[in-house]
């Protein structure tokens, strides 16, 4: 596992090829601080081993094989794991890593029959989600990836929000009107539509992620504000590439 | 190569499919695009490609459906891009 024992103040874009706004840097610390922190179901330790395995998952032969193939179901065998992960939580980071784009319900339910929880499951994406929008942005300015922080020791907090319920997603997730003053916070920033209540079983990952996409993107509030522009590429460049992204990932969201 | 009307928009497109499915052709394609919008726009590009490959596994991996709203709008876009909820 390729960590290293500084601190998120050494994640930094010298040896980038062209200069970085000082927010992404900022963002990406704070990023990288939470990803190697206790989450709310995971330890630290697990947590850098998710980011660990979700960078690894590109190389499986096993996902290779199964993306080429009609149906992924068609293949079997073992995946090629960087961690000591439970064979149930490499699954999933491989499926969602590398064939996002034929992920079905049945791979949440057949998480939940391996033994993990629908928090864990939600905890998993959203730590993917962070290091996956790091590692890209890394890759797409041509220079070497971040290494991982060292994670830091202790518990997991495991509050779950007793708002959530089953109706949305697969997964529980809560509404707006359903937050207690524990998660109070989740929504601050955002109009809480179904993106943004996709990981809120775990508020701490909707808090981390949408802090990042409101650097690497643009704020919730700015995203209708047509009449100005509050980065070098305008707001129709902006949704233009996302939607190409979308689409090349076949997203339907 | 279409560009949707958008300013850039064949760049930001070659930029968007290289990365994905040509790696061998990437570093031309972010070229043209940094001569076509500049320094900064590129790193902008960058960041939203970026956290878009993040959001699309949040949304396929949680199965949040699309707004009604949403989907009544990009009918025609979704059949376009062969797209379809499930």
């Amino acid at each position: 596992m390729h960590v290293t024992a500084g601190t998120a103040e050494t994640l930094d874009y010298r040896r980038s090829p062209l200069p970085v706004r000082d927010e992404l840097v900022a963002a990406h610390r704070r990023a990288w601080t939470r990803l190697a922190a206790p989450g709310e179901w995971w330890t630290g330790a697990v947590r850098v081993a998710i980011a660990t395995e979700t960078r690894a998952a590109t190389n499986c032969a096993l996902c290779k094989d199964r993306r080429a193939a009609l149906s992924p179901y068609a293949v079997t065998g073992t995946h090629t794991a960087a961690t000591s992960l439970p064979e149930v939580l490499v699954e999933v980071i491989h499926r969602v890593r590398t064939d996002t784009g034929r992920l079905t319900r049945q791979v949440y339910d057949e998480a939940l029959a391996g033994g993990l929880s629908d928090a864990e499951y939600v905890e998993t994406i959203g730590v993917m989600a962070t290091v996956i929008a790091i590692d890209t942005f890394c890759d797409a300015m041509g220079m070497p990836r971040h290494a991982l922080l060292a994670p830091v020791p202790g518990e997991p907090r495991r509050r779950r929000p007793t708002g959530a319920k089953e109706v949305l997603a697969w997964v529980p997730t809560v509404a707006p009107e359903d937050v207690a003053e524990a998660e109070a916070g989740m929504y601050d920033g955002l109009a809480a539509v179904n993106i943004h209540r996709a990981l809120s079983l775990v508020p701490a990952e909707v808090e981390g992620f949408f802090d990042l996409d409101a650097v690497q993107y643009l704020p919730d509030a700015l995203l209708r504000d047509f009449g100005t522009e509050y980065r070098a590429l305008t707001h129709a460049q902006i949704e233009f590439l996302a939607a190409r992204v979308s689409a090349i990932n076949q997203c339907f969201y | 190569m279409a560009d949707g009307g958008v300013a850039s928009g064949a760049a930001l497109t070659a930029y968007a499919d290289a990365f994905f499915t040509d790696g061998s052709g990437f570093a031309a394609a972010r070229e043209r695009l940094q001569r076509e919008v500049g320094e900064e726009a590129s790193v902008d590009a960058a960041a939203v490609l970026a956290i878009f490959n993040a959001v699309v596994r949040i949304a396929d991996a949680t199965g949040i459906p699309l707004e009604e709203t949403k989907a009544r709008m990009s009918v025609d876009i979704r059949d376009a891009l062969g797209l379809e909820g499930r």
